[in-house]
Formats: structure tokens, C-alpha cells, sequence
């Protein structure tokens, strides 16, 4: 029928749709307009439903009235089909401007309703508002718990538990932990706090100028992330109390500053945010997947770290050089040490002994 | 309460989100949003391919389409970086074959790519589509005449600047007859004779074909020929070169160039003869883009040339524009944002050319979208860098080449210090930079105050002590790639700002002061970095250890030491300083 030929028509004669949002009311939306959405118009013409207030159509739970109101609003504008594109678009600059909690809501039920144009058009306009920011902006507008641990942010390195190899260096850490325990029940734990790094720089250039500095080797910086899933079993005796923080989260990434007297180094912290996220995923997590979980935890924190390091590293070159590994490792159980292995790029294997002092 | 974002749309958005970074942001919000950020994630860029293994990137990213990888560091361009350092493609597209078969696009710049690399991709990727090799190595036309024949859906071929062992020119006609899907084609570095027939041929059979760039051994005859069949050109590069002039050829090319009406990026024009020059007259109103950096043309058919470019955006060009040239292009070229002026003589003691800073100076006041510039020059004053500062705050991108090194402010002997300070504290989003002439501390102090979104510098020749290097690292808040040669930088700046190296991509340092001991102590204290000592004269234990390395390369990395090292580069770590104690 033509425009000007439905004025004259009664309004009783104009065909009426009946839809029920989740609350329970109803309400009643000309037909063209309600068939513009594929979602109804397959129900009325699937089921046969709508044409009375008895039955209604039942929209998807996320169409609350409020909501159902604007995308009949878009259909009604949208469905008359002289508009220009220009026309078009201008509504559609005009109607999407809305709070953001509305545009959720709003794409929400565009989706369930299967209303592709509002879904882009919804979607578009949540791209445009989550471009630019940083994690903590996105989680701030959209109310997102933060729930990356540190390490998932990082992706700890996973091996497939299935691989001999890890089975091997399962049994190897085993055996490890089992060593690191027994000499450390020989030892004072007191000596350990030596050799945990954190060193302040001062300390480091006072090193490099010459001064006496702690011979016994400086060691990797502590990766902040580890142990925070396992159980808090440190000695009683152990004063690490650079691990005395571990519970909280740090800041940043970097943490070779994790010292009480953090504030007073010249060390310049990264930012916190960008820099590494180029990175797809981080490096030595000491929670390797194929821990036994049999396996006791009492070891101290230090101690701890440094098998994971020794047994990273060692997984590290098992993935890169596997048939020539194979006789270390099988020879490895004579040995009461690790063995660590370089290669340089010749081909020509350097064996030496880890100091114990490590 | 709280609402939340409608998850079951959440990968719907994401496909509207495309940079890298907002990828990265999004992925960090909370476990859902990462997973699903994950899976749909379909173009990853490696900026260092040591800085991840193929596994881990792979593990994480399932559904990956378009992968771009870059090796080398930078000063590999100019020779600084060893022949046999590595970044080899090979274990990344083995790796890529197996996870992705239905991987799309690789781009590789600064790789080793070898012929069997190519051969994967050729096997085992059914719809690859573009393949870009930008400064690379390690393959023959060999490995190109396997992508040619088995790539049905080939849309892109770029080796710019490879170095490509040119054993025949026959693998053009390796694409079949069948094959009419390329878009893009650059050869510009191949050297041998291609067999033009075959050329002809694939250019007429590709209605598609966009970008078309040969090498200079295409003979100026041929040209009108290709141009005819491919009209639709948006992208031209060929050498112009001829031994005479015939009065028929310049009829039939200026034919060519006529019927081309959307051109608008021209390149080559190596060996030109200027009398040939006119017949590109008539596209010239229609160019963005005009390289004329292997073209020996002089001043006036240059000058008469550029001016008739009005919407020219980006000219490359030799020296041979001179001053009186880029004053023409200022008045000429309102919509340039990218100058680029190369030296015709580097190694010349004496000027050949009436180039001077007085040319970027006019090109800074008369285009007011300049915000690219690389310039090659002999002087510069501090007050001629403030001018530039001040007329053009958007500039992101500022190279400054002067070509003796230490050069002082011509006019007051100073060093240039005060004039780079200029250029940093007034164009506040500039974020690369490289410095030239005499420098002090001093200059380094104004970067790292003013240039926070610096991202990139590059230092030669410049500094007098470690507080320099201090200053850059403590301050340039955005600092990603820092490349330094023959500066007076030591331990003390790199060990007290160890914790900003894991937040850059990459320091390269080459006849600096760094000690091995300091070196090794960085490889132990920093887990997440290879500290890489490249030393072609020897092992470094064979000198003490208060000796300055010969080159450092240092990078964070989530995947260790690598194990593809030649015998003169070591990584540093852990064990490194037990070994020589």
C-alpha cells in the first residue's frame, strides 16, 4: 500500500505485532516495523505468533522494555525504505550516541535478536570507545575484574606433559629437590640470604669499580611471579624477607628493584602498562606444568627458585638439542650435580660443572 | 552494581579492533577477554624474532592469518652487524606450516630466508597471498620460481632490497598460464635479464596488477608495451635508461604514461636521460609519491619535474635538488609530509652540490604536513635546527645526516646541542630520531627531558660521557630501539638502567665502552634478556675483562638464549661469569 493511501486507512485496520519482554509486559509495535528484525519476523512467520496480546511474542531476556524501545526506534527509521544513505548514516551518528552501559545493554539485545545492522553499528561504536586505552581504562568502563594473575599475564611456558623428555625431567627434578633438601638440612638457612640478588645498584657499580663485593656470584633476578599459587611455606628461620612481599602484587614488570630499599635506587622502573605486552608470553615460570603434586613444598622460596631456574634452563636446552642431550641425561644420574651444557654455534659442546655456591 | 561488556558480541568487536597495541590492551584485561582476544586474533607482528620462539607465539595465538617478522638489528644496514649473525626464517615457517595451513601472508624484513623456506611456503600454505621480503637473504630465483608455480592465489611478491642469488631469470614463466591473480609485483633488486616475454605475458593476464617495480636491467622499449597492457597501474618503478634517444620511443612512452590515469607512485628511473623527463609530465599532477633517489637527474629538469607535483606527498631525491630545488618544492608541494634528501657524493671531501640546511629550512616554513624528514647535508646550525623546530611541531620523524662527523654549528662553532634540544622540546610527537655532528651530555640531557615519545634514536658520534646515555635511558619514557656506534657510553648508565633494557625491543652498541665484565653481569642479573657480545676478533675471555666489548647487542626475549648463534656472537648469562672466574 502506498503511503498516502494507509492515512486514509482506519488505524484499526494497521497490522499490530504483540511482544513480550522478560519482565512480563507487553506491547504492541506496528508490523513492519517489528518485521524488520529477523528474530521476530521468522516467529511470526514460523510460528504464526504475535498477532494478539495473548500471544505475544517472547523476546530473548536481554530486550528489556527500555532497550526494546530504542531498537524499535532504529527499525522504525530504518525500515522505510526511501531514506538516503546519507539520511541513513546521519541517524545512526545521532542514535548511537549514548552512556556506555546503555550501548552494552543495547548491543546485547541487538545480537539476540539477530539485528546484524544495530550489531555493527553497536559493535563499531565499542570499538571505537575500547581503542586507546590501557587494560585498567577498558576494565574502569566496562566494570571487568582484573583477574590475570601475574603469571597468566606473562603466559607462563607450558610443556606437554606427555613428551618423554619432560618425563625425564620430571624424574630429574625430583631428584633435585630431594638433594636441595637434604644439604640444606646440613646447612644454615642464614647463608642463603646472601646470595639472594637484589642488589642495589650501588652495589652493582661498586662492583664494577673494583670494590669487594660478594664473591660468591651474582644471581638471576627473582621473577616476581613465582611461588604466588603454591602454599606459603617458607622456614620459619629463613629471613628472606625480600620474599616477604610475594603475597602482594607487585607493580610493573620488572623486579630486580624488590628490595625494601627499592625507593632509593637509581634503577628506573618501567612503565607499567605497555611495554611488555608486544610479548605473547613470558619465560620462566618456576610452576612448570608437570610438577608432581606429590612432591613436598617445604623447600625454602630461595632454594626453590634456583632449581627452577637450573631445571628451565636444562628444559630450555633439551628443546633445542634433543639426540645429543639424550646421553647427558641418561649419564646424569651417576652425578650428584647438574650439568649444564652450552653450546656455542660450531657444534662444539663446553661442559662444565654449576658451582655449588649458586 | 556493575554492568558488563556482552561477551557473546565481544568477538565482533574485536574484529573492528586492528592495531597491534589495542589488541595487546584488550588481551590484558581480565581471563575471558584474553581468551577469546586469543582466538581470534589473525595478524601478529614479531618485531624480534628472538624476542619469542614460533611455539609460544603459535600456543597462543591458534588462528593466526598474517604473520610479520623482522631479524636483523637495524645497523645491519650499514654493515655493522656480522654476515653470519642470523635471524633465519626457516624454523618459524617450518613451524608455521605445521600450525597454520591456511597462513596468508608473511612479511620478513632483515631475514635469511633459504630456498627450502620458500619451498614450505610454496607446499604447504594453500592460500598464501602475499609475500614480502624486505632487505633478505639466502635465496636464488630458484626458491621464487617454486612460489611461482605452486602460490595459485598469489597476490603479492615484494623482495625490496633483498639480495636474491640471481641464477636465471626464467622462474617468471614458472607462473602458469592459469595464474592471473597478482596485485603486486617487486623486483627492483634482481639483477639478471628476466625474460621479458614471460613478463609481458603475466603483467597482461593480471587485471589486478597495482604496484609493478623492476629492476633497472628492463630497457626503456619495453616499457610502453607493459604499460599498455596494465593501464590500471597505482604503482610504477622501472629504470629509464636507453642508450639514444628515438624520437618513435618518446612518442610511444609518453602514449604510456598518458593512458596510466591512476598512477600515483613512481619510482627507478635509473640512468634516465633527461630528454625523456616530459613524458612523465603528464602524470605528474596525479603523484603522491616520487622516489628519485637512483635517478641522476640535475637541478632544472629536477626543479621542472617536482613542481609540476602538486599533490606530491612523498619525494625521496639526491642532493642534486639543491637549495634553489626545495624551495620550488615548498612553493610547489603543499601536501608534502615525507622528504628525504640523499647524498649523490658521501665520501667526497668538497661539496659537489649547493645543498644546505638552508633547503630544509624553506621545505620546513612552506609545507605545513612535513612531518617526515631524512637529510643528508654537510652543515647545520643550531639556530637553523630551532627555525625548523618552531615552524614544523609535527614532525615525527627527524634524521639528520651531516656527513663529517663532529661538525660544530658552522656560524658559531657551538656544539648542536642547543638546536636538536629544540627539535626534541618542541615536537612533542616525534618519535624517532637520529643525531649527527658535535654533541655533548648536554643534548642527551634535553632528550630525555622533552622526548617522551621518542621510540626510536640512533647516536654516532656523539657524547662525552655515560650521563648521556643516563639521560636517554632514564628518560625517554617510550623509548623501543636504541641504536648507538663510537660513543663514549660505558657500564655505570647501562647497569644502573638494566630494568629499562626489558621494557625496549633492542640496544645495539658497537665500539662503545662497555666492559665484558659489565656485560656478563647484565646476562646474569637479567633473565629476560639475551645480552649478546658479538666479538669477531676473538672470544672475549681471552682479553680481561675491563676490556670494552666490540659489539653488544642486547634484547628482552621470553625464549632464552638462542641456539643458532655463529661462533663469534655469545649470550651472556648465568654461567657466563663462572666460566672465566
Amino acid at each position: 500500500m502506498s503511503e498516502s493511501a494507509m492515512a486514509v486507512v482506519k488505524p484499526e485496520m494497521k497490522s499490530y505485532i504483540w511482544l513480550q519482554t522478560a519482565d512480563g509486559s507487553i506491547q504492541q509495535v506496528e508490523e513492519e516495523v517489528a518485521m524488520f528484525c529477523p528474530m521476530i519476523c521468522r516467529e511470526i512467520l514460523q510460528t504464526g505468533m504475535g498477532s494478539s496480546k495473548n500471544y505475544a511474542i517472547s523476546l530473548p531476556q536481554r530486550v528489556n522494555p527500555a532497550i526494546l524501545g530504542l531498537i524499535l526506534d532504529y527499525c522504525r527509521f530504518h525500515q522505510v525504505p526511501g531514506r538516503s544513505n546519507k539520511e541513513r548514516k546521519s541517524f545512526d551518528e545521532k542514535f548511537i550516541r549514548m552512556d556506555t552501559k546503555k550501548l552494552c545493554e543495547l548491543t546485547s539485545a541487538a545480537d539476540s535478536l539477530q539485528l546484524k545492522p544495530l550489531v555493527d553499528l553497536t559493535s563499531r561504536a565499542l570499538a571505537r570507545i575500547i581503542e586507546g586505552k590501557t587494560p585498567e581504562e577498558i576494565r574502569e568502563t566496562f566494570h571487568l575484574p582484573d583477574d590475570l594473575t601475574e603469571e597468566e599475564k606473562l603466559e607462563p611456558l607450558r610443556n606437554i606433559t606427555d613428551d618423554p623428555r619432560i618425563r625425564l625431567l620430571n624424574r630429574l627434578y625430583a631428584r633435585k629437590r630431594k638433594e636441595l633438601k637434604e644439604r640444606e638440612k646440613l646447612k644454615n638457612v642464614e647463608v642463603e640470604e646472601e646470595r639472594v640478588d637484589e642488589r642495589s645498584v650501588d652495589d652493582l657499580l661498586s662492583f664494577i669499580n673494583g670494590e669487594d663485593g660478594d664473591s660468591k656470584g651474582v644471581r638471576a633476578s627473582k621473577n616476581k611471579k613465582k611461588n604466588r599459587r603454591r602454599k606459603d611455606q617458607m622456614k620459619d628461620s629463613s629471613s628472606n624477607n625480600v620474599n616477604g612481599d610475594h603475597k602482594k602484587e607487585l607493580d610493573g614488570v620488572h623486579t630486580s628493584c624488590h628490595n625494601a630499599e627499592a625507593d632509593e635506587m637509581l634503577v628506573s622502573t618501567p612503565s607499567k602498562t605497555s611495554k611488555l605486552q608486544e610479548l605473547p608470553a613470558s619465560t620462566f615460570s618456576p610452576k612448570l606444568e608437570f610438577d608432581d603434586g606429590d612432591i613436598d613444598d617445604e623447600l625454602d622460596p630461595a632454594m626453590k627458585e634456583q632449581l627452577d631456574r637450573e631445571v628451565e634452563d636444562f628444559a630450555r636446552r633439551l628443546n633445542s638439542d634433543w639426540p645429543e642431550r639424550m646421553q647427558e641425561i641418561l649419564s646424569l644420574g651417576q652425578q650428584r650435580r647438574l650439568v649444564p651444557i652450552s653450546m656455542n654455534g660450531n657444534g662444539s659442546a663446553h661442559r662444565y660443572t654449576s658451582l655449588d655456591s649458586r | 552494581m556493575g554492568y558488563s561488556f556482552p561477551e557473546e558480541v565481544l568477538e565482533h568487536v574485536l574484529s573492528f579492533i586492528d592495531s597491534d597495541s589495542d589488541r595487546n590492551s584488550v588481551s590484558l584485561v581480565c581471563k575471558s577477554w584474553h581468551d577469546i582476544e586469543r582466538w581470534c586474533r589473525r595478524r601478529l607482528f614479531v618485531g624480534n624474532c628472538y624476542a619469542v620462539s614460533p611455539a609460544i607465539a603459535i600456543r597462543r595465538f591458534p588462528e593466526l592469518r598474517s604473520v610479520s617478522l623482522k631479524g636483523k638489528p637495524h645497523f645491519a644496514d650499514f654493515n655493522l652487524v656480522p654476515h653470519e649473525w642470523g635471524g633465519y626464517a626457516y624454523p618459524w615457517i617450518a613451524a608455521f606450516a605445521k600450525a597454520y595451513p591456511w597462513l596468508e601472508e608473511l612479511r620478513l624484513k632483515r631475514m635469511v630466508v633459504s630456498d627450502e623456506a620458500l619451498e614450505l611456503i610454496a607446499k604447504k600454505f594453500k592460500n598464501f597471498r602475499v609475500l614480502v621480503m624486505y632487505s633478505c637473504e639466502g635465496f636464488s630465483t630458484d626458491g621464487l620460481a617454486t612460489i611461482a608455480a605452486n602460490c595459485r592465489n598469489l597476490k603479492e611478491l615484494d623482495l625490496s632490497e633483498s639480495e636474491v642469488d640471481d641464477v636465471s631469470g626464467n622462474w617468471l614463466s614458472q607462473f602458469p598460464d592459469s595464474y592471473t591473480s597478482l596485485e603486486s609485483l617487486n623486483i627492483t633488486s634482481l639483477s639478471s635479464e628476466i625474460r621479458f616475454t614471460a613478463l609481458e605475458r603475466l603483467v597482461g593476464r593480471c587485471p589486478n596488477l597495482k604496484t609493478l617495480k623492476l629492476s633497472h636491467s628492463v630497457p626503456l622499449d619495453l616499457l610502453p608495451n607493459l604499460l599498455q597492457k596494465a593501464p590500471q597501474l597505482v604503482e610504477l618503478g622501472s629504470g629509464l635508461h636507453t642508450k639514444e634517444v628515438h624520437p618513435d620511443l618518446y612518442s610511444k612512452l609518453a602514449g604510456a604514461f598518458s593512458g596510466c590515469k591512476g598512477l600515483k607512485r613512481l619510482c627507478g628511473l635509473r640512468d634516465v636521460v633527461p630528454s625523456y623527463l616530459p613524458t612523465l609530465y603528464p602524470i605528474c599532477f596525479g603523484l603522491t609519491s616520487l622516489n628519485l633517489s637512483d635517478a641522476p637527474i640535475q637541478c632544472p629538469e629536477l626543479i621542472k619535474l617536482v613542481s609540476q607535483c602538486q599533490n606530491l606527498q612523498r619525494l625521496w631525491v639526491l642532493d642534486y635538488i639543491e637549495d634553489t630545488g626545495l624551495i620550488a618544492l615548498a612553493e610547489s608541494c603543499k601536501d608534502l609530509r615525507e622528504l628525504r634528501v640523499f647524498p649523490s657524493d658521501p665520501f667526497g671531501q668538497e661539496p659537489n652540490v649547493s645543498l644546505t640546511e638552508q633547503g630544509l629550512v624553506s621545505v620546513s616554513a612552506g609545507c605545513p604536513k612535513l612531518h617526515s624528514v631524512l637529510y643528508f647535508c654537510r652543515r647545520m646550525s643550531n639556530v637553523a635546527l630551532s627555525t625548523i623546530a618552531r615552524n614544523r611541531p609535527n614532525l615525527t620523524r627527524f634524521r639528520l645526516c651531516i656527513i663529517e662527523r663532529f661538525r660544530p654549528d658552522y656560524i658559531t662553532q657551538e656544539p648542536l646541542d642547543v638546536g636538536f634540544g629544540a627539535i626534541v622540546e618542541h615536537c612533542k610527537d616525534l618519535k624517532r630520531l637520529s643525531l649527527s655532528g658535535l654533541l655533548t651530555d648536554r643534548v642527551f640531557e634535553y632528550i630525555g627531558s622533552h622526548g617522551k615519545k621518542l621510540e626510536m634514536l640512533s647516536l654516532a658520534f656523539a657524547g662525552d660521557s655515560d650521563l648521556g646515555l643516563h639521560h636517554v635511558l632514564s628518560g625517554c619514557k617510550s623509548l623501543r630501539k636504541l641504536e648507538i656506534r663510537d660513543c663514549p657510553f660505558g657500564d655505570k648508565a647501562l647497569l644502573a638502567n638494566a630494568a629499562k633494557l626489558e621494557t625496549m625491543r633492542s640496544l645495539w652498541m658497537s665500539a662503545c665502552q662497555v666492559s665484558y665484565r659489565a656485560c656478563k653481569l647484565l646476562g646474569q642479573k637479567m633473565p629476560r634478556l639475551n645480552v649478546e657480545v658479538i666479538a669477531e676478533q676473538g672470544h672475549p675471555d681471552s682479553s680481561p675483562d675491563e676490556y670494552p666489548v666490540e659489539k653488544l647487542y642486547i634484547y628482552r626475549t621470553v625464549s632464552g638464549p638462542r641456539s643458532d648463534m655463529p661462533s663469534f656472537v655469545w649470550t651472556m648469562d648465568k654461567n657466563s661469569a663462572l666460566r672465566s672466574s
